[in-house]
C-alpha cells in the first residue's frame, strides 16, 4: 500500500489508519461481509462465532459495511487504491471539420495494467450488477492484469456482442463504474469502460462462432426485424446457436441508431460498422431497405419460425410549439445523419446550402457563423450540437429541465461547453417567428423544476428572443405506433417494483443510494429496473414474436437494447418455436398455491404424469415462479385451493388471484388450470380462465378436484391425461415413464 | 449458475447446485464467486446448544400454519394491548383507591408475576405479545401485521460506541425505572395515575426510539425490562426460532430473514437462527420463519437451563447484568430491613436528600452486592486458576479476556437461576394477597360499588405460607442454580484450574451462600412484619 493515497478526501491528518470495528454484541457469524471482503481482512473466530477483522488487510472499500445485514461492522481509514489513470483529452482549438475521436482510451499497456490494478476483483461484484449486459467485468480485468486479450475476449463475448461500441458509448458512471465498489465507498472507481475499450481496440473482437451450444437452434429460422443494437445482439446470438437468421432493415445501411445516431467524433465508422461485417460474413441475411409494417408480421410469421421485433424507437417527438412547420425547422435523425455524411465527405458548403444556411460571413469584421438551436440537452442533443460546430456552425441548446436532472451524461455536457456549445437549462422554446416562411427567431421562456422527474413549469413574463438559422428538434423519440400496436403494453416501464431480488440486495449496490461519482443517480435502483426490460424481452409478445431493445422499452442505451436482444434470442432457442403444427410442449411449469397441501400433492402427481410424454416438468409455488421461470416454458399449469363461504362466493384462493393478475403478457402460451375444492369449486375455474385469456394465454384442459382425499390420485390422473390429448398433438408417448 | 451463457467463474459459486434439465435462465446471470463460508468448527460450537431435532414445534402444520400467519403476533399484542390502554385510561380516569383499582389491580398483582412464570418458562413470551414495543412497532412498520416495505421514522443504527454494552444498558433502565418506582411507590402500589404515568412514559419512549432507530433497538438495547427477561428468560424451555440446517443458512444468499424478504421482517432483535446459541435474543416474533425461503427454520423446545449452561461464548454485560441484577433484588429485600432504614434515614440528613430510597443508598447498596458476588468469583478464580492457563487481554468490553473474567462470566451466568427465583419469590406476596381483587376491581371499573365485595379481602395464602413458598422458591432456584454452575464449573472451568474439586465446591458455596442469603432475607422481613 505504499501507494495508497487517500480518495475522496476521506483521511484526515492523524487518521490515515484503517481500522475496522466488529459490534460483537449483534455481529451474528453469518459471514455475509467475510465471503465479500475482497481483500480477504475478515476470517471468523469460531469459539465466539463472530467475524474479526485484520486491520493490516483492510482496504477501505467498506463491502462489509454495505452487506452486513445487522449493520455490526463500521470501518474507518482512507479507500487505500491508488489515482485513477487519467488519459489526456487533446482538444482541437477548432472542431470545425474535424471529424477525429474525441475521447481517447489507454495508449498504452502500461496505463491499462496501472488501472487494472486498481480493481479489486470483488467476490460479489456489484459492478456486474451495474452493467445492463452482466459483463464478468472483474474476469475480463484479470485477463488484463494477466496480458491476455484473447482470454478477456472470451470472458466479454459470453454477454456482449459490441465491446468496442459499448465502452465507447455506455454511460460508465450510471452503470457499471457507478456501481464498482470504489464508486460505492465513495471513491473513484475503476476506469471500467476505457479497459474494455483497451481489450476491443487492441485485439480483434471474435466473430459469431458456435458455442457449446451451437446446435440448439439448428433449422430454426427466425426473422429480426431492425439491425440496431437489439437486432445485433439477437442475430449473433441466434447465428451462434445454429439459427438462419434474416434482418430486415428499413434503411439502406444497417446498424440502426449506432450506424446513423452516434456521429463518428464518439464512434469511429470503422468500429460502428464492425458488428454487420462480421455479422454477414457469418452467415446471417441481411436485407436493407425492407420496411415492415404491422400488416408484414402475419407473413413474416409465415415465412419464419420466429419473429423478433427490434425496430427500435425512431419517431421523433413533435415540438408542440407555433411555427414548428417553418423551413428550418429539422429533427435529429435527419439532421445527423446529413451531418454524418458531410463530414466524412468534407462538404461542409454541401451540407449548409441543402439546408438553406449562409455561408460563413463578415459581420462588423467578425466571422460569424449560422446558428444552430438545438431544442432539448439530451445525449442525441449533445450530438447535434457537437456536429453542428463540426459543420461549422454556432450551436445552442435550450432544455426546460435543471441542469442537475438533466439526461445526457454530465461529461458530455462538459465536453460539448469546452468545444463551444451554449447549452442553457430551465429555459424553453414557447414559439418559432418565421421571415418568408423560413424560421429566424425563437421565443424562449424561463422554466422552474424543484424535483427529478417533475414536470418543469414555465415561467410568465417577456420571452427572450434569440436569432436562429436553423432549429433542430432532439426532444427524443418514441416507436413507431403503427407496429407498437401489435406489441400490447409496450414501452416496458423499466422500473424495479416490489422486493428486490434478495441477491442483489446482498450485495450492497443498493446501500448507496446515490454514489457521488455517479452524480447522485441511483444506480442499484436503476440496474435494477434494467432488469424489468430484460426480463420482458424473455417473454413472447404474441405466439413466436418477441421484442428487444426501444421497441421494448422506449428510447435507452445501445448496451440494453444489445443485451435485450440477447435474452430474446436466447429465449427463443429455448423455446423452439416452429411454424405449422403446435410441437409438443418441451418445458412445463406446474405451479401451485396449496393451503393444506392437497393443491401441492395433486400438482406433484400431474407434473409425475407429464414427465412421462418426456416434457422437462417441474413444480413449484406459485410464490416462487420469476418471469425467468416463465420465459422457457411452452405450457402452464396452474392450480389453486379456493375460498369462500362453503358454496357462496368461492374463489380461487386469493395469493392465486393477484398472481394471475400480476402475471405478464404470455400470448399463445398454453395453459391449463385446475384447482381443490371441499364442498364447490364455484367460479374458481371460470375466473382463472378468463384472467389466463386476457394475458393472452390458450386455455387447453381445465380440472376441479373434489374433498375425497383417496382419490386424488385418480382425479390428477384424469387431468393429466386430458391435458395429454389436448397439448400434446400426436399423442405422447403414452404412459412412457408414467407411474 | 448453469446456465446456457452463464459467465466464466459462476461455476465457482458454492452453492451452485446440480446442473439443470433445462437451460432456464437465472434472473440475475451474474458472476458470483462468493467464498465459501467457513464452517470449520461450527458442529462443536454449536453442539451443546443446538436444541434436539425433533423438539422442532413448526413440524406441526397447525403451528406451521399460525407461524406463517402474518396475523400470529397482531393476535398475541391485541389483548395486551388492549388491557394495557385500559390500564392508563382507568388509572387515570378511575377509583383513587389503589386495590380496587383495575390498572394497578391488574399491573401489580398479576402481571408483573405471569411475566416472572413466562420468563422462566417460556423465555421472551412476553416480548412477543409486548403492548409496548408493538405498538410502536405498529407504527414504525406503518402497519398492523401486514409485511410493509417502507418503515416509518429515522431508521438510525444505534450507535456503535453505546451498543457495545448490550444489556447493561437495560440495566441502567431497569435501576433508573426501580428508583422512580421506588420513589413513587408505583407498585406498592401507591396512587393509580402514577402507574398509569410510568406505562404512558414506557410507551411513549418506546415509542420515540422506534422511530428514530431501526427495527426493535429500543427493545434489544433499552427497555428496561429486556436484561432482566433475557436473562432470567435464558432458564426457559423454549430455544426459540433456529435454524434446522445450519449448512444451508451458512450458504444462504439472500439472508432474508436478517435483511427482510417477501413475507417476513429481518430479526427485529438482531438474531440469525443459524448462530443463535440461546434464547437471549430471540423475541419469538416468527418473522424470520416468514421470512426464510428454504423453510428452514424451526421453533425448537429445549431442555430447561441449557440456554444457562451451554453458550460456548460468555458475554461480559450478561454476567454483569445478572450480578447487577442480583444486587438489585437484593437491595429491594434489603430495604425492607430495619437496618436499611437507619442507613437511608442517616444519608438523607447528610445529603439533605428528604425522600425515600436515597440515590446513594440505593446506588450504592446495589454496586455493593453486585461487586461482592463478582469479586466472589473473582476469588474463586485467583484460587483456582492455573498459572499457565493461556487467557487474551486484548479486546473490547464485551470479548476482553482476564483471569478474572474467565471466572466470573461463567460462574455469574450460574447465578441465573437464584436471581430469577429471588425476583419471582419476591412477587409472590403481592399475588397470593391480592390476585382475587382483579375482579372487584373489574366490577369497579364497570360502575359498580365493589369495596364490600368479599373478594377484595381474600387471600389466596397466610403470610407464613407466603413465607413459606417463598423460600421454597428460592430453594428450589438455588438447587437449579447449583444443577448449572456444577454443569458450567465442570465444562468451562475444570480444565483451567489446578483444583476442580476445590474450584467446584467453592462454585457451589457461592451458589449456595447467595440462596441462603435470598432465602434469609425473606424469613427477616416477615419475623420484622
Amino acid at each position: 500500500m505504499t501507494q495508497t493515497v487517500t480518495d475522496a478526501g476521506q483521511a484526515a491528518a492523524g487518521d490515515d489508519q484503517m481500522h475496522v470495528t466488529v459490534l460483537t454484541d449483534r455481529c451474528a457469524g453469518c459471514q455475509e461481509c467475510i465471503v465479500r471482503c475482497p481483500a480477504g481482512a475478515l476470517s471468523m473466530d469460531s469459539a465466539r462465532w463472530v467475524a474479526v477483522a485484520d486491520d493490516a488487510l483492510c482496504v477501505g472499500c467498506r463491502q462489509c459495511e454495505r452487506t452486513c445485514p445487522f449493520s455490526a461492522i463500521t470501518v474507518r481509514g482512507p479507500l487505500a487504491v491508488p489515482a485513477r489513470v487519467e488519459v489526456a483529452r487533446p482538444r482541437p482549438d477548432r472542431p470545425e471539420g474535424d471529424n477525429g475521436e474525441v475521447r481517447p482510451g489507454f495508449g498504452s499497456w502500461d496505463e491499462a495494467l496501472a488501472e487494472a490494478s486498481r480493481c479489486l476483483d470483488c467476490p460479489d461484484p456489484t459492478c456486474v450488477r451495474g452493467c445492463p449486459a452482466h459483463n464478468d467485468i472483474p474476469a475480463f480485468i484479470r485477463a488484463i492484469r494477466e496480458r491476455d486479450l484473447a482470454a478477456a475476449h472470451d470472458v466479454l463475448r459470453l454477454t456482449s456482442v459490441l465491446p468496442d461500441v459499448c465502452s465507447r458509448v455506455c454511460d460508465q458512471a450510471a452503470q457499471c463504474e457507478g456501481a464498482c465498489t470504489w464508486s460505492l465507498a465513495g471513491g473513484t472507481p475503476v476506469a471500467i469502460g476505457k479497459l474494455e475499450r483497451f481489450v476491443a481496440d487492441n485485439a480483434p473482437v471474435p466473430p459469431p462462432a458456435p458455442g457449446p451450444g451451437a446446435r440448439a437452434g439448428s433449422g430454426l429460422t427466425v426473422a429480426v426485424v431492425g439491425s440496431g443494437p437489439a437486432g445485433i445482439g439477437a442475430a449473433w446470438h441466434l447465428r451462434e446457436a445454429g439459427a438462419a437468421v434474416t434482418v430486415y432493415e428499413r434503411d439502406p445501411e444497417p446498424g440502426g441508431l449506432i450506424g446513423w445516431g452516434i456521429p463518428d467524433f464518439t464512434l469511429p465508422p470503422e468500429v460502428a460498422s464492425r458488428p454487420w461485417r462480421q455479422l454477414t460474413a457469418a452467415g446471417v441475411r441481411l436485407r436493407c431497405g425492407v420496411e415492415v409494417g404491422p400488416d408484414d408480421l402475419d407473413g413474416l410469421l409465415a415465412e419464419h419460425d420466429a419473429v423478433i421485433l427490434a425496430h427500435g424507437a425512431p419517431v421523433p417527438l413533435r415540438l408542440p410549439v407555433s411555427g414548428a412547420d417553418l423551413e428550418g425547422v429539422v429533427d435529429a435523425t435527419s439532421f445527423l445523419k446529413a451531418g454524418k455524411t458531410a463530414l466524412e465527405n468534407g462538404s461542409l458548403a454541401g451540407f449548409r446550402q441543402s439546408y438553406g444556411l449562409p455561408g460563413p460571413a463578415r459581420r462588423g469584421g467578425e466571422r460569424a457563423r449560422p446558428m444552430v438551436l438545438v431544442l432539448g440537452a439530451g445525449n442525441t442533443a449533445m450530438d447535434v450540437a457537437r456536429t453542428a460546430l463540426r459543420l461549422g456552425l454556432r450551436a445552442t441548446c435550450v432544455d426546460w429541465v435543471d441542469e442537475r436532472f438533466a439526461l445526457a451524461r454530465p461529461d458530455e455536457i462538459a465536453e460539448a461547453r469546452g468545444e463551444g456549445v451554449e447549452i442553457r437549462f430551465l429555459r424553453t422554446v414557447t414559439g418559432l417567428q418565421g421571415e418568408g416562411g423560413r424560421v429566424r427567431r425563437a421565443a424562449l421562456a424561463a422554466t422552474r423544476q424543484r424535483r427529478a422527474g417533475r414536470r418543469p413549469r414555465v415561467l410568465h413574463g417577456a420571452p427572450e428572443l434569440l436569432d436562429v438559422d436553423l432549429v433542430v428538434v432532439a426532444m427524443g423519440y418514441r416507436a413507431d405506433p403503427a407496429l407498437a400496436g401489435r406489441l400490447p403494453g409496450t414501452p416496458v416501464a423499466r422500473q424495479a417494483r416490489g422486493l428486490p431480488d434478495r441477491r442483489w440486495a446482498g450485495s450492497g449496490i443498493l446501500a448507496n443510494p446515490a454514489p457521488s461519482y455517479a452524480h447522485g443517480k441511483p444506480v442499484g435502483r436503476l440496474a435494477l429496473g434494467r432488469e424489468a426490460g430484460l426480463a420482458a424481452s424473455a417473454l413472447p409478445f404474441q405466439e413466436r414474436v418477441w421484442a428487444a431493445g426501444d421497441a421494448l422499452v422506449g428510447p435507452s442505451t445501445v448496451v440494453e437494447a444489445m443485451a435485450q436482444g440477447r435474452r430474446a434470442a436466447a429465449s427463443v432457442i429455448a423455446a423452439g418455436p416452429r411454424r405449422g403444427a403446435r410441437r409438443a410442449p418441451r418445458h412445463v411449469l406446474v405451479a401451485y398455491e396449496s393451503r393444506g397441501g392437497r393443491t401441492a400433492r395433486a400438482a406433484g402427481l400431474i407434473a409425475r404424469d407429464l414427465r412421462g410424454t418426456g416434457a422437462v416438468v417441474r413444480a413449484m409455488p406459485l410464490a416462487q415462479v420469476t418471469p425467468a421461470e416463465l420465459a422457457d416454458i411452452d405450457l402452464l399449469v396452474a392450480g389453486t385451493w379456493v375460498e369462500g363461504f362453503v358454496i357462496a362466493g368461492v374463489r380461487a384462493a386469493r395469493a392465486t388471484r393477484s398472481w394471475l393478475a400480476g402475471l405478464p403478457r404470455l400470448a399463445g402460451l398454453r395453459v391449463a388450470p385446475f384447482c381443490t375444492f371441499a364442498v364447490s369449486p364455484g367460479q374458481a375455474l371460470a375466473s382463472m380462465r378468463r384472467e389466463l385469456e386476457g394475458h393472452g394465454m390458450v386455455v387447453v384442459a381445465e380440472g376441479a378436484f373434489g374433498p375425497r382425499a383417496r382419490h386424488i390420485e385418480v382425479q390428477a390422473a384424469g387431468f393429466a391425461a386430458g391435458l395429454r390429448a389436448a397439448a400434446w398433438p400426436a399423442g405422447p408417448r403414452a404412459g412412457a415413464g408414467a407411474p | 449458475m448453469t446456465t446456457s451463457h452463464a459467465p466464466a467463474g459462476a461455476g465457482q459459486d458454492e452453492t451452485a447446485g446440480p446442473a439443470r434439465a433445462v437451460a432456464l435462465r437465472e434472473p440475475v446471470p451474474i458472476a458470483i464467486r462468493r467464498r465459501p463460508p467457513d464452517a470449520s468448527g461450527a458442529a462443536e460450537r454449536f453442539a451443546p446448544t443446538d436444541p434436539p431435532r425433533g423438539w422442532d414445534l413448526a413440524r406441526y402444520p397447525r403451528v406451521a400454519r399460525a407461524l406463517r400467519s402474518r396475523r400470529f403476533q397482531f393476535l398475541l399484542i391485541l389483548p395486551n394491548q388492549i388491557i394495557f390502554w385500559t390500564v392508563i385510561f382507568v388509572g387515570l380516569l378511575g377509583t383513587t383507591i389503589p386495590g380496587l383499582n383495575f390498572g394497578t389491580a391488574i399491573t401489580w398483582y398479576i402481571w408483573f408475576c405471569l411475566v416472572f412464570v413466562l420468563m422462566v418458562v417460556v423465555g421472551r413470551a412476553w416480548c412477543a405479545m409486548c403492548p409496548f414495543g408493538g405498538f410502536a412497532e405498529w407504527i414504525q412498520r406503518r402497519a398492523l401485521w401486514q409485511r410493509t416495505q417502507r418503515a416509518l421514522g429515522l431508521g438510525l443504527k444505534f450507535p456503535e460506541p453505546l451498543a457495545r454494552y448490550g444489556f447493561l444498558l437495560p440495566v441502567a433502565t431497569f435501576l433508573l425505572l426501580t428508583w422512580i418506582e421506588e420513589f413513587f411507590n408505583i407498585a406498592g402500589p401507591g396512587t393509580p395515575s402514577a402507574t398509569s404515568y410510568m406505562v404512558i412514559g414506557i410507551v411513549s419512549s418506546a415509542l420515540i426510539f422506534f422511530l428514530v432507530f431501526e427495527r426493535r433497538t429500543f427493545c434489544r438495547y433499552l427497555c428496561p425490562l429486556t436484561a432482566l427477561i433475557g436473562t432470567v428468560g435464558s432458564m426457559g424451555s423454549v430455544a426459540g426460532f433456529r435454524t434446522r440446517d445450519r449448512s444451508v443458512c451458512l450458504s444462504c444468499q439472500t439472508k432474508d430473514c436478517m435483511r427482510g424478504g417477501a413475507d417476513g421482517f429481518g430479526c427485529p432483535w438482531y438474531t440469525w437462527p443459524g448462530s443463535a446459541d440461546s434464547n437471549l435474543a430471540c423475541g419469538l416474533c416468527s418473522e424470520c420463519y416468514k421470512a426464510c425461503p428454504s423453510g428452514n427454520i424451526g421453533l425448537y423446545l429445549q431442555p430447561p437451563l441449557t440456554s444457562v449452561i451451554a453458550p460456548r461464548r460468555r458475554r461480559a454485560d450478561v454476567a454483569w447484568a445478572i450480578v447487577l441484577l442480583w444486587g438489585l433484588v437484593l437491595y429491594q429485600q434489603f430495604n425492607a430491613t430495619s437496618l436499611y432504614a437507619a442507613i437511608d434515614t442517616w444519608l438523607n440528613t447528610r445529603l439533605g436528600f428528604p425522600h425515600y430510597p436515597d440515590p446513594v443508598a440505593y446506588l450504592g447498596l446495589i454496586l455493593a452486592f453486585a461487586l461482592v458476588t463478582a469479586g466472589a468469583t473473582g476469588l474463586i478464580g485467583r484460587l483456582s486458576a492455573r498459572p499457565d492457563a493461556r487467557l487474551e487481554a486484548a479486546g473490547n468490553f464485551l470479548d476482553r479476556k482476564t483471569r478474572f473474567r474467565a471466572y466470573f462470566l461463567p460462574l455469574a451466568y450460574g447465578l441465573i437461576p437464584v436471581v430469577g427465583a429471588d425476583y419471582f419469590a419476591r412477587q409472590l406476596p403481592k399475588f397470593f394477597q391480592h390476585a382475587p381483587r382483579l375482579i372487584p376491581a373489574v366490577e369497579q371499573a364497570a360502575g359498580m360499588a365493589a369495596i364490600h365485595s368479599p373478594l377484595y379481602r381474600v387471600r389466596l395464602l397466610s403470610d407464613p405460607r407466603i413465607v413459606a413458598v417463598q423460600v421454597a422458591t428460592i430453594a428450589a432456584g438455588t438447587l437449579a442454580a447449583l444443577w448449572s454452575t456444577w454443569r458450567i464449573s465442570g465444562r468451562e472451568l475444570a480444565a483451567v484450574s489446578r483444583r476442580p474439586v476445590v474450584l467446584r465446591a467453592a462454585s457451589l458455596g457461592l451458589v449456595l451462600a447467595c440462596g441462603t442469603v435470598a432465602a434469609a432475607l425473606y424469613v427477616m422481613i416477615n419475623a420484622a412484619d
